[in-house]
């Protein structure tokens, strides 16, 4: 497999064309080339890229773009994946979404009528949630100050996420680079917002819990300074997993759709309204997903950032 | 080569695999305590959530580890 994957979106094609035209001469007919096979179709399709394709140590940018595009020498590694592509529409989604509350917004209060309606609501629900339940229930009444940081997270991995769910698109929050960035712009964030509050001696302080005994204080100085690195890390990587994982899934349970219709056996009646089902299920899963990952991931900015502000407490 | 590719390729799997297993607990008993709190105080659910998830967030960044390391060991035999 990792022959074709080398190969731009035109050899792609191709190869597939290959396969069909063997077809009928059974040359390896085992399971394992033939889901192989199925996964390029799916990739040229662009509904789904092949699946080590991520995992390689430097992605060719899937079918959707042909070749990755080379901004000069600096940012010569920069490649369009499917994934980072798609997180373009949902950024632009999320900025006509809230543009459109926003002009709604403005006409309801200029015709002093204070009831949400629409997209106004819908909007006035995210931003309650995110507001209320978020960063005020975590941090207290001056959480509200942190709304705009942490709804812009929120927000941003709400969008992608949901996006994602759409069968050709792809979740931009599915691949390691989008979520790692946001892992480090929050753990730059709330240190940040710590060091402003208490003073970086204050804050480094902290890392020390009063009360420690003498000897103790390097080796929890030290444990608190590997807990503090593994923040980002951790989100970032919970992210990734869950978006990643469950797109997996669906491509598992496609290509056994795709296998069983090909070549269609009693087994294969069996497997494929079974996985079809399965398809079902896993999509209203991934939505349910999307949506407790994004309050997950800003919940946790809540915290990391509130733990930062009270430092100096403990 | 080989072994050391098909070795780490189980120690990648069974990094994740074993590392899975104590966090997995810890969240049955997050959920299952949750749960139990929630039923005798419904008033306090949406507290309880939140206080909730913020735990899931802690015991899931353990299993997570085990999830890096077993790319990292993938990538030892490649």
């Amino acid at each position: 497999m990792s022959g074709t994957t080398a190969e731009p979106a035109e050899g792609e094609v191709t190869a597939t064309e290959e396969v069909e035209g063997h077809g009928g001469e059974e040359q390896e007919y085992t399971l394992s080339s033939r889901i192989e096979h199925l996964n390029h179709e799916l990739s040229v399709l662009a509904l789904w890229g092949p699946l080590e394709e991520q995992q390689a140590e430097h992605a060719e940018p899937m079918s959707v773009v042909s070749s990755s595009w080379n901004l000069g020498s600096l940012a010569s590694n920069f490649t369009l994946t499917n994934y980072t592509f798609w997180m373009m529409p949902a950024v632009l989604l999320l900025v006509l979404f809230f543009m459109a509350a926003r002009s709604a917004a403005k006409v309801s209060l200029a015709k002093a009528d204070y009831v949400p309606k629409g997209i106004l609501n819908v909007a006035e629900a995210g931003v309650d949630l995110v507001r209320g339940n978020i960063c005020t229930d975590v941090m207290g009444p001056e959480g509200a100050k942190y709304f705009p940081f942490v709804g812009t997270v929120f927000f941003f991995v709400l969008f992608n996420n949901l996006l994602g769910n759409i069968p050709p698109a792809l979740p931009g929050t599915g691949t390691l680079g989008t979520t790692f960035l946001w892992g480090i712009i929050v753990f730059v964030v709330y240190n940040g917002i710590g060091i402003k509050k208490n003073g970086l001696g204050r804050y480094m302080k902290s890392f020390i819990p009063s009360g420690t005994p003498g000897a103790m204080k390097p080796l929890i100085f030290l444990l608190e300074i590997v807990s503090h690195f593994l923040r980002p890390i951790t989100l970032g990587i919970r992210l990734y997993a869950n978006m990643y994982a469950g797109h997996i899934m669906l491509g598992v349970f496609a290509i056994f759709c795709a296998v069983a219709i090909k070549n269609f056996t009693p087994v294969g009646a069996v497997v494929l309204p079974l996985s079809f089902l399965m398809q079902v299920v896993l999509r209203a899963f991934e939505l349910f997903v999307a949506v407790l990952q994004a309050y997950i991931f800003s919940i946790l900015t809540a915290v990391y950032i509130n733990g930062a502000l009270h430092a100096a407490e403990h | 080569m080989e072994v050391i590719g098909s070795i780490s390729a189980l120690g990648a799997g069974l990094a994740f695999g074993l590392g899975a297993i104590g966090p997995a607990i810890g969240i049955g008993m997050i959920g299952g305590k949750t749960i139990e709190s929630m039923a005798r105080q419904p008033e306090m659910a949406g507290r309880l959530q939140t206080t909730m998830f913020i735990a899931l967030g802690m015991a899931e960044a353990i299993a997570l580890l085990g999830f890096v390391l077993a790319f990292i060991l993938q990538g030892v035999g490649a």
